[in-house]
Parts: structure tokens; C-alpha cells; sequence
């Protein structure tokens, strides 16, 4: 007679780091750094249609201390980079970034002489979403993708 | 065929008959027109356009300036004033050649406020210092940006600024 038969199904066993990474995975609070076209898409899929709640991650914030999902939606330019970098300075640990769209993946078309080539050089991009710009679908995508990251990643 | 003389507005006639020396070139084109002023008369012109009654250039449009670095032209900038009258609903072009060595020019800040950040613009931009503005700062570009990127011999790149740039 072991306690696993007295507990039967009331009770699972499982880790920390599983625990809390579900809790996580299902709670993303996004950060939208909005700078271009891509943002229009990233509203869209916030919105009913498309719905982003389904995965809980409708709790968007402009405050990156509440945040820890930063969505980089836009082209940057080098005057913007400092403002971003702060930004995502001030969002805390831990935080995921998804790179949305050609511009902050890799400058895009705007190969020119104020254009950051991809964000990737001064902040760590989790995800990217390849699109000019990417249809919601892609963004939720995406946003699984860093579902799996978080389930996976350490908590203690 | 020939093409049929065109009419100068109000607006010119009232230049020419007053600053007869300022005017160097008038165009007719599509309905449009523009003349071309002397640069150290720019600032007397521009006051008579804005405030002779029968003018009234109250609305400044747009401050912009032309590289003609591979064109053939002797006065390598222009810089171009878009007025247009709310009164007389007329539209004026009003372009003063920059040479490239000497690229000042007197501010008409004092006379449209609008042209505060449009000659920024123009700085920023081109390079060309606009003499007596109230805060000639860059607008668009970062303040410790090292080029002018909208002249022609700026390439499209940039000269690596936006690789190595520090924040």
C-alpha cells in the first residue's frame, strides 16, 4: 500500500522548473515596440479575430517593467536603437524577444544609411518572423515558439 | 507650334516692379510658377510676399533644398520656398541658388514660424546654415551625426554610421 494509490488522482508530482514554466508560458505579458506596418498586424492579432488571448497573452503592456515578452514590430532606426535598448534595459528578468517582420530581422528593404540591419546586433532575439509584414498567423506562431522556450527554460 | 505666353501673376509683377535687381529667372510650368532670387535678397522678398496686401503669402509650405551636384548648373544648392496665400489662394515656388563653399543663408524663422524646423530640416540634411535661426539643431538625424546624407555625394549606405554608432 503505497501513498501514491491513497493519493490516487488527486495529486501530481512534478518540478519547480516545469511548474513554473507552465504558469509562464501561458501568462506572456508582451511589450510591443510598434514602429511600422508590422504593428498594424500585431493589433490584428490582439484583436478578436485572430485573438492572441486564446494563448494568454492579451495582457499587453507599454510598461516594460510589467512586461517580459518584447515584440519588436518595425523598422529602427539608429536614432530609435538607444530608445529600444533602454527599453528593453528596463523590461525584467526573465524576458524573450520575438524580431517581427523583415525590417527588424534585418533592415529589410530600407538598406540605407539610418537604418539599424536587424536588432539582433544589440539586443538577443528569441524568435524571428520572416514577412513584410508577417500575417497574424505567423505572429502566433511565433509566439508558440516562445511558448516552448519558456516551458524549457530554468526557473530555480 | 509655338507656346503661348504666359502671365505673370500679381505676385511677380509686384517683385519685379519692386526689387527689379532680385529676380534672375521666372518659370511657367504646368500652371505653376517659381522664380529664382538672389540670395542677399531673399529676405526683403519674402517679407513683401508675405505682407503686401495684394499677396498675402501667409502660409509657408514647405523649406527644401536641391543638390545639383551632377547637374548642370553653375550654383551647386537651391534651396525652395512653397508659399501659398489663404486670401488669394495662390501658389508661389521661390528658389535662391547656395553656392557649395559658402552654404549660409539668412533664416526666415522670423517671418513664418513654420520655417523653424523645416530650415532645421534643411540643415540637418543638406548642410546649409540657415543665419539667424532661433535654434538651428539637427531634426531627423542623431545629434552627433557626422554627415549631411541628402547630398548627392553622400552614399546611400552611409559611411558606416549606422554600424558603429554608440548610445
Amino acid at each position: 500500500m503505497g501513498l501514491e494509490d491513497q493519493l490516487q488522482e488527486s495529486v501530481m508530482t512534478t518540478t519547480v522548473d516545469r511548474l513554473v514554466g507552465w504558469a509562464r508560458k501561458n501568462s506572456l505579458w508582451p511589450m510591443p515596440f510598434g514602429t511600422a506596418c508590422c504593428a498594424i498586424e500585431l493589433m490584428a492579432t490582439l484583436a478578436s479575430r485572430f485573438d492572441i488571448a486564446r494563448f494568454g497573452a492579451e495582457a499587453i503592456r507599454f510598461s516594460p517593467r510589467q512586461s517580459d515578452l518584447m515584440i519588436v514590430s518595425g523598422r529602427v532606426s539608429i536614432k530609435m536603437m538607444p530608445v529600444l535598448k533602454k527599453i528593453y534595459d528596463q523590461m525584467p528578468e526573465p524576458k524573450w524577444v520575438i524580431s517581427m517582420g523583415a525590417c527588424a530581422s534585418s533592415g529589410g528593404i530600407f538598406n540605407t544609411y539610418t537604418m539599424v540591419q536587424g536588432v539582433d546586433q544589440f539586443i538577443p532575439v528569441d524568435v524571428y518572423i520572416p514577412g513584410c509584414p508577417p500575417r497574424p498567423e505567423n505572429v502566433i506562431q511565433a509566439l508558440m515558439k516562445i511558448q516552448e522556450k519558456v516551458a524549457r527554460a530554468k526557473a530555480v | 507650334m509655338t507656346m503661348a505666353e504666359v502671365e505673370d501673376s500679381p505676385a511677380i509683377q509686384t517683385v519685379r516692379e519692386r526689387y527689379p535687381d532680385a529676380l534672375i529667372a521666372v518659370h511657367h510650368a504646368f500652371g505653376d510658377e517659381s522664380i529664382v532670387v538672389r540670395r542677399e535678397d531673399i529676405i526683403p522678398v519674402l517679407t513683401l510676399l508675405r505682407s503686401d496686401p495684394g499677396l498675402r503669402f501667409d502660409y509657408l509650405v514647405d523649406v527644401t533644398a536641391v543638390d545639383r551636384l551632377y547637374l548642370d548648373e553653375d550654383v551647386r544648392f537651391a534651396v525652395v520656398y512653397h508659399l501659398y496665400s489663404h486670401p488669394h489662394t495662390r501658389r508661389l515656388r521661390v528658389k535662391v541658388p547656395v553656392p557649395e563653399g559658402d552654404g549660409h543663408l539668412p533664416s526666415a524663422a522670423a517671418l513664418w514660424p513654420a520655417a523653424n524646423w523645416l530650415e532645421r530640416e534643411v540643415y540637418d540634411l543638406f548642410g546649409i546654415v540657415f543665419d539667424g535661426h532661433p535654434d538651428l539643431r539637427r531634426i531627423l538625424m542623431p545629434d552627433d551625426y557626422g554627415a549631411h546624407p541628402l547630398r548627392k555625394d553622400y552614399p546611400l549606405h552611409g559611411k558606416g554610421e549606422r554600424d558603429r554608432f554608440v548610445f
